[in-house]
């Protein structure tokens, strides 16, 4: 099976969330009248790290997003087949008419990436863009990503890639189809 | 104007007005990202504004006070009533012979800003809104190789080699307050090969990516710089060729008189980088293929002008002017006049806005930007009777604002109050806006037409961009430029005699062989041609009264100011006792908190998209030394105020140093308000109220003072 992903490159991320709003906008995930601080759907979260001691001190930022699992635990835990990891992308896709609310997945995905409308009573998450890809493009995060920390692309080329810069695949973070790489520490 | 397509406009969360496309269907925004023709990105904060637009809590319609200032009750009336009343008031001030009381506290987009106008013609006098910090960069640059950047021209990162080195002291260009594509060209510098040091009491993200980072004691980079300059000239690293050509006969020899002392040892008691790394720096500088240096919060700490005097020579003696990787000059692209173009005040006879007690000394210096009204001292002493205030958040977002606050509810004599009239205008309810007689609706940046240019380029490769509406105006809204013409028209019928804001930007234009039409045809931008590189060479000469590069500063001999002092501001330099701790207030690229209007926004202060809190980061050296644990509330307090907040220990910050994001602390607006965060500006001073030795040196130390922190 194919996989298409996304390749980020901590070397580039400056954690700067301009992704996660553009995300918003293009999924519609903002009603601006109502919306409040943390009561917003996001599809994506930018997570960091600082390690070290005053003045020796090293910072990574990376963004999680929907893994899109070789064998999705959510698609397991769904009582209504609502979830399916498609043949020809292996994008995981939730359909939102096949949902019934159970909300199991929410509880069963590792990442916690998926999100709830209490008003439409569905499950919703990050698709990759599934609209803008079949059609050629890339995900809107990809695009807009103001430090062109992220890549979009089949896993294989992308991880061909990371290798050709020297880039090395953070093992402990990318076990699916999100790919985290950078460079050896200096 | 119902499309369903990307149309090019201009970014307005902050103010380095990134050129961007909206996508519009049926008449509505529903995304937005950066415009390809200016090589395509948009930050976080440009990408909530979607949020602003359709808030339903916009200002709809003009209001006016009701109960007493400070109150924030108001009620509806139209927009000719609105117009009356300002109409009314301006006209008094003339007749009275005060029409020079009234000013007008903005950001001027452009050099071509109809309110700018407007103030010029009822003889105000203009005030930018910012403290002088941009203006000490661009005396100190003018001054000495007579160039003419503002803060938009900062170096050129997509152009600095292999082996180039980025300085950023003391600035924060991933929090993109300047072009959203910068973040973006110094990591590509970076990889291939430039290097990155990054000079900052705070870890932030930059120094993240930074090859070094060296934190320093606020207000310590001119020592710093002058330790590094003192080891090129000492031991023949600089550039000679570059500076016997150059540089003004006498310079360098006085240069080397002045900077003999200047040892990296002795500067390092001052800004508390180890003498070794100053020593580090400098061969960095020697080795390296280009050396670029961008600053702004280390501009603003109140040695300013001291700070970009060494700045400036530092690059002088590197040979780092106008080549890839150094400090751009740019050139100058004229826009028509259109005549009759009203007066400028007369600053000769009615001074600067200055109220410190060396008023007759700082007036040597001849500033390009009239420096902020302080406009609690303005209204104290009787010489600010008519405010108006566009894009800007005093009861808040500027320093002193305590001070503000108050000095908008003095009353004279006879009960009334001292400031006669206030206007705001402005798009979310705002801090400010409580205080105002009249609040006006303003408009987004999609739905408005605005020109926006300076006369020297903008380094990002255009220098003028088109911001246009999008969409049909919502409510009752207006610009706040259209307001001004409209009340030009009324009382200054010659200097308004153009039909509307279009024609007024079409003349200008034309003094360029442009037009609206045409910019909207370019796609919303135009430049004059390829920037070049040291054009000095071609016109053999610097634009400056010698030809040649003026490192001693002369015409400030009778101060005691031709060479820059490495000492830290007064402001850090006394109190120490009672307030071991120099707070800096610092920002992120999810927030910008300045304006009301993006103060209020959702997506903002989101704890996922932005950022909803305030606390105050210390190290864990400092709090263990204080027995104060992580999250426990304390009092933080300066000379002029306090504030209660929560702390977050954090090794990202230099012992004996306290941050603190700006900007929160609101009341006003259902987003903004939430929380129990604090506004900087209560413990920042007012800076009219504390201005002594910083007239001289560059400015008030409007992001950092000295404070003390307890349980
Ligand atoms: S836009 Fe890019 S740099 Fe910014 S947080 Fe997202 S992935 Fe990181």
């Amino acid at each position: 099976m194919k996989q298409l992903s996304i390749m980020v490159d901590l070397d580039r991320c400056i954690g700067c969330k301009t992704c996660i709003v553009a995300c918003r906008n293009h999924h519609g995930l903002v009603d601006h009248e109502n919306a409040m601080p943390g009561e917003m759907s996001h599809y994506i979260r930018v997570e960091s790290e600082l390690t070290g001691t005053y003045p020796d001190l090293a910072e990574d930022f990376w963004v999680v997003m929907c893994q899109h699992c070789k064998k999705p635990p959510c698609i397991k835990a769904c009582p209504s087949g609502a979830i399916a990891k498609d043949a020809q992308t292996g994008i995981v896709r939730i359909d939102k008419e096949a949902c019934t609310g159970a909300k199991k997945c929410l509880a069963k995905c590792p990442y916690d990436v998926i999100q709830f409308d209490a008003a439409g009573n569905f499950a919703h998450k990050c698709d990759l863009c599934y609209d803008r890809v079949i059609h050629g493009l890339e995900p809107v995060c990809v695009e807009v990503c103001l430090a062109d920390a992220l890549r979009f692309g089949e896993k294989e080329i992308l991880l061909m890639h990371a290798e050709a810069e020297g880039k090395e695949l953070i093992k402990k973070r990318s076990t699916q189809s999100i790919l985290y790489v950078k460079s050896p520490r200096r | 104007m119902h499309r369903n397509e990307w149309i090019p406009t201009v970014c307005y969360q902050c103010k380095a007005e990134c050129a961007i496309l909206a996508r519009v269907e049926d008449g509505v925004v529903k995304e937005v990202k950066g415009n390809p023709l200016a090589r395509g990105k948009m930050c976080v904060k440009g990408m909530a504004g979607v949020t602003t637009l359709y808030s339903a809590e916009r200002l709809k319609y003009p209001l006016k006070r009701v109960g007493e200032r400070g109150e924030g009750r108001f009620e509806r009336i139209t927009w000719d009533e609105a117009l009356d009343i300002m109409e009314k008031k301006l006209r008094e001030l003339r007749e009275r012979g005060e029409a020079h009381t009234f000013t007008y506290s903005m950001f001027p987009h452009s050099t071509t800003d109809p309110k700018w106008r407007f103030v010029n013609a009822a003889g105000g006098f203009i005030s930018t809104g910012l403290p002088h910090c941009d203006s000490a960069k661009i005396m100190a640059h003018l001054h000495t190789f007579g160039c003419f950047p503002n803060h938009h021209i900062a170096p050129m990162y997509y152009t600095v080699p292999k082996g180039g080195l980025m300085i950023l002291s003391g600035r924060h260009p991933f929090g993109c307050l300047d072009d959203a594509c910068v973040p973006r060209d110094i990591l590509n510098a970076k990889a291939r090969g430039a290097k990155l040091v990054v000079i900052d009491p705070i870890f932030r993200s930059e120094a993240a990516k930074a090859d070094w980072w060296i934190p320093i004691k606020p207000g310590g980079d001119a020592a710093l710089f002058l330790g590094v300059c003192h080891y090129l000239l000492t031991n023949d690293l600089y550039d000679k060729a570059f500076c016997e050509k150059w540089v003004r006969p006498g310079d360098m020899d006085n240069l080397m008189a002045f900077i003999a002392d200047k040892t990296p040892e002795k500067m390092s008691r001052i800004c508390e980088v180890p003498a070794a790394d100053i020593v580090r720096l400098a061969k960095m500088c020697a080795e390296a293929k280009s050396v670029c240096i961008d600053a702004f919060k280390s501009i603003m700490y109140g040695n300013a002008m001291d700070w970009g005097h060494v700045w400036s020579i530092l690059l002088v003696i590197t040979g780092n002017l106008d080549n890839p990787g150094g400090q751009p000059l740019p050139e100058i692209a004229p826009m028509a006049p259109v005549t009759p173009v009203p007066p400028a005040p007369n600053l000769k006879e009615l001074g600067y806005h200055r109220t410190g007690p060396d008023k007759n000394r700082f007036d040597h210096y001849n500033f390009i930007l009239e420096p902020t009204w302080y406009a609690a001292q303005a209204v104290k002493d009787g010489t600010l009777k008519v405010f108006f205030a566009s894009e800007c958040n005093p009861a808040l977002s500027e320093m002193g604002s305590g001070e503000w606050r108050k000095a908008m509810t003095m009353r004279d004599e006879k009960g009334d109050y001292k400031l006669e009239l206030f206007v705001v205008t402005e798009i979310m309810p705002s801090e400010t806006m409580k205080w105002a007689d009249l609040v006006l609706p303003d408009q987004t940046n999609f739905e408005r037409w605005e020109l926006l240019y300076m006369p020297w380029w903008y380094n990002y490769g255009h220098t003028a961009a088109l911001c246009r509406p999008v969409i049909e105006p919502l409510h009752e809204t207006r610009h706040a430029n259209r307001v001004m013409i409209e009340l030009g028209k009324r009382m200054f019928p010659e200097y308004f005699a153009f039909k509307d804001d279009l024609e007024y930007y079409d003349i200008e234009l034309s003094g360029v062989g442009m037009s609206v039409e045409k910019l909207m045809d370019g796609g919303g931008l135009w430049s004059p041609g390829t920037a070049g590189f040291r054009k000095y060479e071609d016109a053999g000469k610097f634009n400056t009264a010698s030809g040649k590069i003026e490192l001693e500063w002369r015409m400030y001999a009778d101060i005691g100011q031709q060479w820059p002092s490495p000492e830290l501001p007064l402001e850090f330099r006394r109190g120490e006792k009672e307030f071991p701790f120099i707070l800096v207030n610092f920002r992120t690229i999810f927030l910008n908190n300045t304006g009301a209007w993006s103060q209020n926004n959702a997506q903002l202060r989101d704890p996922v998209s932005g950022l909803d809190a305030n606390p105050v980061v210390i190290n864990p050296i400092d709090a263990k030394r204080l027995g104060i644990a992580e999250g426990d509330m304390v009092t933080v307090a300066s000379s002029t105020g306090e504030v209660r907040l929560p702390v977050a220990l954090s090794q990202r910050i230099k012992p004996g140093c306290a941050g603190l994001i700006h900007g929160f602390g609101q009341t006003m607006g259902k987003v903004a308000a939430r929380g129990n965060w604090a506004g900087d500006n209560e413990l920042i001073a007012d800076a009219g109220s504390h201005l002594d030795e910083q007239d001289l040196r560059g400015g008030e130390a409007h992001v950092a003072t000295r404070v003390n922190i307890h349980k």
